[in-house]
């Protein structure tokens, strides 16, 4: 028998156990979050006095042609980003079997996800390099002149894209593994009796299951596109003149080489409205889903 | 909840504040020496850690210092210095310099330098000067100017240009002969702005070169659309390597070092791009004139060495300055990079890119830093990029002039 | 277990598979191939562009002592350790708890609240920089571990509860009713049914936070500035010159701070077991 006071305690559990992370969260992030908003309503230049400039910085983006310029690279690189979990999925399927040596290889798939940008931003633009790469090289193989692929205006943007896409597999690769090591055996046996096979299986038995994870595969994806600047940094500094770059690294170079915070931070909030599209959407589909089951 | 450790200093740091009655006595008796370093050269690096460690040891100082790679400390700076300044730490001389003394975040060291007689020995003092006062130690600085292998030179019959138009007949001679006329890298943007800075200097002077960083002038002034139409016409020659924005500089040196071009505009550190045994081919020739009228104005610049004024041990701080620029010790500090020291009386010409840099300031009538440590971050930024593109595409120079003027109007006011 | 294991009696198709596989992972790892590659090299290699070709000369003890002779390599990494795993064991216990509640009790404002953690989860954290400074200045943790712990576990929350609130939402239902209606406490279920079910999601996610913390250079140089509480990331940096980087170096480090995350992976496989399927043959 329970004794009121237990009864109590349980009643009181859950908020209890919610508590330090929402503490934490709200004290350090969403605080942050709302003082970034704040300072985007001044003209400040990181350690000065600060300004109040209203809604300038807002305006002035909106004639920033860097800022559309951006933006459009932020649409290619989501695009691109969401091959990811396909990608992330066919390896985990891949290596999802017990042999000898899996283990190992399934560290190896990993291993992206663990370099440091800064390395593999450098080895992807050594890749592209017109006179030393290995591009330049197997195109003067058939006596052809490679493409200056991070010099091209209009190309740019996908050959840093596709460095950034390398460790995002990865990523999603950890987590269908997770995802494959959840599935209801017995699901999958039932499937197995009905006869479901290759690609049918996986289409009405298997994804299914996988779905949470697909979510989360996805959402983290796109966080990723919208997000990434330091292998942008590296490969070409948004350049060649502002042609690779991103919302992120705009940010980053307005609030870190201009010491245009305000700037910077006008640049972070409308970035966080457009994810906030992906947000809601996100949240919607998530929530009808599990209603629906 | 986790327990959170403090560390030495950062407990200092914030105690300093609460503590001045109780636990003062203690701090203010151990004799420590905080040190944050930028240098990223291991050589460099170990230097500094000699003399700091030989400097401990004879004042009975603790002394820690702490390295940050160059690009981060541009960031971090801005932060420990409003949140936790150490005792001693390296900038960049100039306009960098200034934002941070007109916000009172150096210290005022000019009775050190009165006292110890630098200025005598020490030409570059201005730069580290502001209203008449030093807020820190210039350490040594980079020539920048046009570097050419002489065996390249030799087995082409060519020979340095002198003259704008010298230039030009380089270009077509060397492209001739299959080689970039010169080679550069626009990547990482600013070599680039280097040579808008030898392309104003040559042609509207080093007083309009510096009304012009200072924002005093605007980039739609047709002197400025002159100095761009001339680099145009050095662009449109063909004289810069093809798809620059591909390659950082040390790619472009590679052309350079491997017989594929003629020149490359660069600072001394360009001898990091030669095996040791090719660096005798090495030869440097400042950029050539435009105008025969104005004097020989070059980019230097000047790295320093500062005290924050929040500095939690300034005399031990000061101690350390007069220790570490001592001669001797100056030239300990310089010599892995390679650069000109501060100190007249210091000699490195032992190294022959010192010794031909050093050579060549002799004829020089003034110097300015680089683009962009000269002018507002802002305004740099925006030049940077505008003169990457520029270089690729001339016939823009309509929209990148207004462009960077935007920022300089944000950044100065209007005029 | 999904796809179809190939039975051990098939000895031939397990060795083409893993044959198929090993070609596989050749490919993906060209990229790393080429860090081991740069990692032998000579500097004067490097700077004649001899980024794909055949090492003049191999550099690989030189490279390899070189991190270490240049910067306090081993403090950093230690430094490392100290601020990833307890951060990594607090977000994990701390979503958990989040996670299972946001799925499991439906109260006024949870919806909301998690939409509040995903969003979070959206910002780029950039822009953090000055009010999280600030803040840790303020709370006397700047240039300590504990800023990075504090920032790190606040940043990092938002995702894992994420990742744990749909783990756990995806549990069966039937498993939950059964427990309540056998009177077992939240607390009761949180230990028994939901820590073990979500073994294989907190091992995955184990990885991720660790990797994530491990490799965060942008937090290191804003909250701290002594070489006594910096993390490996910034040793890493510390080998980029202003004008020079030894490339070669900065490969041997690459490599060298690389293996505890891998290390990590290779170890938390064996919680990737599924969960389910042992608790739903008892429940």
């Amino acid at each position: 028998m329970t004794t009121p006071r237990q009864k109590m305690l349980e009643r009181w559990t859950p908020a209890l156990l919610l508590a330090p992370g929402l503490i934490l969260f709200f004290g350090v992030i969403v605080f942050s979050a709302f003082r970034t908003f704040w300072i985007s309503l001044h003209e400040w230049d990181g350690f000065g006095t600060a300004v109040y400039v209203g809604l300038a910085n807002y305006r002035e983006l909106w004639t920033d042609p860097q800022f559309w310029m951006s933006l459009k690279n932020n649409a290619i690189w989501l695009v691109v980003f969401l091959l990811a979990p396909p990608l992330g999925l066919a390896i985990a399927l891949l290596v999802n079997q017990k042999i000898a040596g899996m283990r190992f290889a399934k560290s190896l798939f990993f291993m992206p996800l663990v370099l440091s940008l800064v390395t593999v931003g450098v080895i992807f633009s050594w890749f592209y390099d017109p006179t030393f790469g290995i591009l330049a090289k197997i195109f003067g193989l058939f006596g052809a002149e490679a493409p200056a692929l991070l010099s091209s205006e209009r190309y740019v943007t996908f050959a840093v894209v596709f460095a950034g896409l390398w460790p995002q597999v990865a990523f999603c690769l950890v987590l269908f593994l997770a995802g494959l090591n959840n599935l209801d055996s017995e699901i999958i046996g039932a499937g197995r009796v009905d006869n479901a096979r290759g690609w049918q299986m996986l289409r009405h038995v298997v994804l299914p299951q996988l779905k949470q994870v697909s979510f989360i595969a996805i959402a983290i994806s796109m966080i990723g596109a919208l997000r990434s600047f330091d292998i942008i940094s590296v490969m070409t500094s948004g350049g060649p003149f502002g042609s690779s770059s991103v919302l992120a690294y705009q940010m980053y170079e307005e609030s870190l080489f201009s010491y245009r915070y305000g700037y910077g931070a006008a640049i972070a909030t409308v970035l966080f409205a457009i994810m906030l599209i992906f947000i809601v959407w996100y949240l919607a589909n998530l929530l009808k889903n599990e209603n629906g089951a | 909840m986790a327990h959170f450790t403090l560390t030495r200093r950062s407990f200092l740091a914030t105690t300093a504040a609460a503590s001045v009655s109780l636990s003062m006595p203690a701090i203010a008796q151990s004799r420590e020496l905080v040190m944050i370093s930028n240098r990223g050269n291991p050589g460099q690096r170990a230097a500094l850690e000699k003399i700091a460690a030989d400097f401990g040891q004879s004042a009975g100082v603790k002394v820690s210092v702490n390295n940050m790679d160059h690009e981060a400390h541009k960031t971090a700076i801005r932060n420990y210095l409003v949140a936790s300044p150490p005792d001693i730490c390296f900038w960049f001389s100039g306009e960098r310099m200034r934002g941070f003394v007109e916000r009172g975040l150096f210290a005022d060291i000019s009775d050190l330098v009165d006292r110890e007689g630098w200025k005598k020995v020490v030409p570059s003092m201005s730069a580290v000067t502001v209203g008449g006062k030093q807020y820190g130690l210039p350490t040594s600085g980079t020539l920048w100017g046009l570097f050419y292998r002489q065996d390249t030179f030799d087995e082409h019959g060519l020979t340095p240009p002198e003259t704008f138009e010298d230039l030009l007949t380089f270009g077509e001679k060397s492209k001739a002969k299959g080689l970039t006329p010169i080679t550069i890298g626009t990547k990482n943007m600013w070599p680039a702005s280097g040579l808008f800075d030898h392309f104003n200097l040559r042609i509207n002077g080093l007083e309009f070169h510096q009304a012009l960083m200072e924002g005093k002038v605007s980039y739609t002034d047709a002197r400025v659309v002159k100095v761009m139409n001339t680099w145009a016409e050095a662009v449109n020659a063909g004289l810069f390597t093809q798809n620059a924005t591909s390659y950082a500089w040390e790619q472009a040196a590679a052309a350079l070092v491997q017989k594929r071009a003629g020149m490359m505009d660069l600072g001394l550190f360009i001898k990091q791009a030669f095996p040791k045994d090719e660096l005798d081919q090495v030869r440097f020739q400042l950029f050539p004139t435009v105008d025969p009228s104005i004097g020989r104005f070059e980019d230097f610049s000047v790295d320093s060495i500062h005290i924050p004024s929040g500095a939690p041990h300034p005399e031990v701080a000061r101690e350390f300055l007069a220790y570490f620029y001592q001669p001797d010790n100056l030239k300990a500090y310089i010599e892995p990079e390679g650069n000109v020291p501060a100190r007249t009386d210091v000699d490195l010409t032992s190294d022959p890119l010192v010794a031909m840099a050093t050579d060549a300031l002799k004829q020089v009538d003034g110097t300015s830093q680089y683009y962009d440590r000269d002018t507002s971050p802002d305004v740099a930024q925006a030049g940077l990029k505008g003169f990457q593109e520029f270089m690729v595409h001339p016939d823009r120079v309509d929209r990148i002039l207004p462009q960077i003027e935007r920022a300089r109007e944000r950044a100065y006011g209007a005029l | 277990m999904y796809p179809k294991p190939i039975p051990p009696s098939h000895r031939t198709s397990r060795i083409l598979y893993m044959t198929g596989v090993w070609a596989v992972l050749a490919i993906w790892l060209l990229p790393v191939a080429a860090i081991i590659m740069t990692s032998f090299r000579t500097f004067d290699d490097i700077m004649a562009g001899n980024y794909w070709g055949w090492p003049t000369k191999f550099n690989i003890l030189e490279n390899y002592a070189a991190i270490f002779q240049h910067t306090d390599m081993l403090v950093y990494f230690r430094n490392s350790l100290i601020i990833t795993i307890p951060s990594v064991v607090l977000v994990l216990a701390l979503s958990t708890m989040t996670g299972f509640v946001l799925s499991r009790h439906k109260f006024v404002g949870s919806t909301l609240l998690f939409a509040a953690f995903i969003a979070g989860n959206f910002m780029p954290y950039q822009v953090f920089m000055i009010p999280v400074r600030d803040l840790m200045v303020s709370l006397g943790l700047y240039d300590t571990y504990g800023a990075l712990i504090l920032f790190h576990v606040s940043f990092q929350l938002g995702f894992a509860t994420l990742f744990m609130r749909n783990f756990i939402a995806a549990l069966p239902g039937e498993l939950f009713q059964a427990a309540r209606a056998e009177g077992a406490s939240p607390m009761q279920i949180l230990r028994i049914i939901v820590v073990p079910l979500v073994r294989p999601a907190l091992a995955a996610l184990a990885i991720l936070l660790f990797t994530f913390i491990w490799n965060d250079y942008f937090w290191a140089i804003v909250l701290t500035q002594t070489d006594a509480v910096k993390p490996v990331t910034a040793g890493l940096a510390n080998l980029r010159g202003e004008w020079v980087s030894a490339w070669n170096v900065i490969s041997a480090a690459t490599l060298f701070v690389a293996i505890p995350p891998v290390l990590m992976f290779f170890l938390m496989q064996k919680h990737f077991v599924s969960g389910l399927t042992m608790g739903a043959v008892k429940g």
